[in-house]
């Protein structure tokens, strides 16, 4: 059988990088970020992110082909902030969302079994 | 609520269609809004409420959130949350009538109740196993015909260890596994699975390597049965409907959601359980009722179920998928702080 092995979906294979990021030569403070081993459910996830952040001008994001486990996520910003920048903003904002929810989901199930009591 | 604020925060369901599916409410879409996000706003907004955590069961409501990232819990929860389970099978002796690859694949199933948090993934080509990253197991039956039994004409009973069920497997602590785990830590979850079917002379003598993996890898690893969420739905009567029409009414939903009550006699139309109701839109094929009911679901409003396959309670996973989201996105942070940019002509 020529099926391609299950891993590769989510090991990189040697000496592939995780993220790369490619100018756009044509648009001024436009970025490709070719994200590795990933798929919809943080390639949705931080485009939707980047849309929040009103300096960004452009945010989209494909999975060019879906035998190739990787995303490519498109942004453009304004002039005074890089696509960079909005990148890591969009990153550390989900950092806090996820932390705080978590927080909020133990303190629910928390008061849930002491009520139980 | 006026026209904005309802396409911003609800799905209308029409007769023949679904309106405003998406998220729309990013800076620079509305005028008047201020659409940016902020910590504070955030964290204003946010709620998590669990509503039942029974058992392998749990539904909690999360509440102030992107579609986007309640998906992403969902999906960490089927495909990326790891277990254990049963990867490599040695077969020493199988002269049941199920062929090997068959068994092996039915093995592989089983969910085995270990803690995959105490557990290293094992190095890709490492046939041995170490006492960190491997779990064994021993399958050694054979079947024998009941000799007390003569006239009984039921398996059960002429027969002796003719089903093979998951209360074989036994348990080998590899190197000093015996001091940390006891015997009842590591054992399926259920010990009445049924494997094989014997007859008197087919024997088994298997034994198997369980190792930690992701759903990714194969399905088995998945340590749900079902994750998934589902939007709040809200009905509004926006006239009143009373007496024939009212009892209609009530039977065009979910049992449970609109309630009669009496009002001077009449018999009137109360919706008490959106909640309940399984957005069915039949209500639109009564036309002297379909202009006075409003189906909507409540955009940021997630209704998440989870059920555990028993490895780990269903609120430790949820705990877990947050670990598993967090350490992904930790993760870039620190690989975009060393990565190199390159220019591209035809982007």
């Amino acid at each position: 059988m020529n099926a391609p092995p299950t891993f590769e979906s989510f090991l990189l294979f040697e000496g592939e990088k995780k993220i790369t990021i490619e100018k756009d030569t044509k648009v001024p403070n436009a970025a490709l970020f070719t994200v590795n081993k990933e798929d919809h459910t943080l390639g949705n996830m931080i485009t939707t992110q980047l849309l929040k952040d009103p300096q960004v001008l452009f945010a989209g994001y494909k999975n060019p082909h879906p035998l190739e486990h990787k995303f490519v996520v498109r942004i453009q910003t304004t002039s005074d902030y890089s696509p960079q920048e909005a990148f890591t903003n969009a990153i550390t904002d989900l950092i806090s969302e996820i932390s705080l929810l978590e927080e909020r989901f133990k303190e629910s199930v928390k008061e849930r079994a002491e009520g139980e009591i | 609520m006026d026209r904005i604020e309802e396409i911003r925060s609800r799905v209308a369901l029409h007769e023949y269609g679904i309106d405003n599916v998406h998220t729309t409410d990013f800076p620079g879409n509305y005028a008047g809004y201020d659409d940016s996000w902020s910590q504070e706003k955030f964290e204003k907004n946010f709620r998590i409420d669990v509503k039942k955590l029974d058992g392998d069961e749990l539904e909690f409501d999360m509440i102030g959130i992107d579609a986007a990232i309640a998906n992403a819990f969902r999906r960490i929860l089927l495909v990326e949350v790891p277990t254990m389970a049963i990867e490599k099978v040695f077969m020493y002796n199988n002269t049941s009538i199920i062929q090997d690859e068959v068994l092996a694949h039915r093995l592989g199933l089983i969910p085995i109740r270990a803690d995959p948090r105490l557990f290293e993934y094992r190095a890709e080509g490492d046939m041995e196993g170490t006492a960190e990253d491997t779990i064994e197991f021993q399958l050694k039956v054979k079947c024998s015909r009941n000799k007390e039994a003569k006239e009984a004409t039921a398996p059960d009973e002429m027969y002796k260890d003719h089903k093979v069920t998951t209360k074989y497997l036994k348990w080998v602590p590899v190197g000093n596994q015996s001091e940390i785990f006891t015997e009842g830590d590591i054992k399926p979850v259920h010990d009445d699975i049924l494997i094989a079917k014997l007859r008197p002379g087919q024997e088994m003598d298997i034994t198997m390597h369980c190792v930690k993996g992701i759903g990714k890898d194969h399905a088995k690893f998945s340590p749900v049965a079902t994750a998934s969420y589902r939007l709040l739905p809200e009905i509004i009567l926006t006239e009143p409907i009373e007496g024939e029409r009212a009892e209609r009414l009530q039977t065009l939903f979910s049992p449970g959601v609109i309630q009669l009550e009496n009002r001077k006699g009449k018999k009137r139309a109360k919706v008490v359980h959106a909640r309940r109701d399984m957005c069915s839109r039949e209500v639109f094929r009564h036309d002297d009722l379909k202009e006075c009911v409003k189906l909507n679901r409540v955009r940021d409003h997630f209704i998440f179920s989870v059920e555990s396959t028993g490895i780990l309670p269903p609120d430790v996973l949820v705990c877990e998928a947050a670990k598993v989201l967090m350490a992904k996105t930790k993760a870039f942070l620190t690989e975009l702080q060393d990565v190199e940019i390159g220019g591209r002509k035809d982007a």
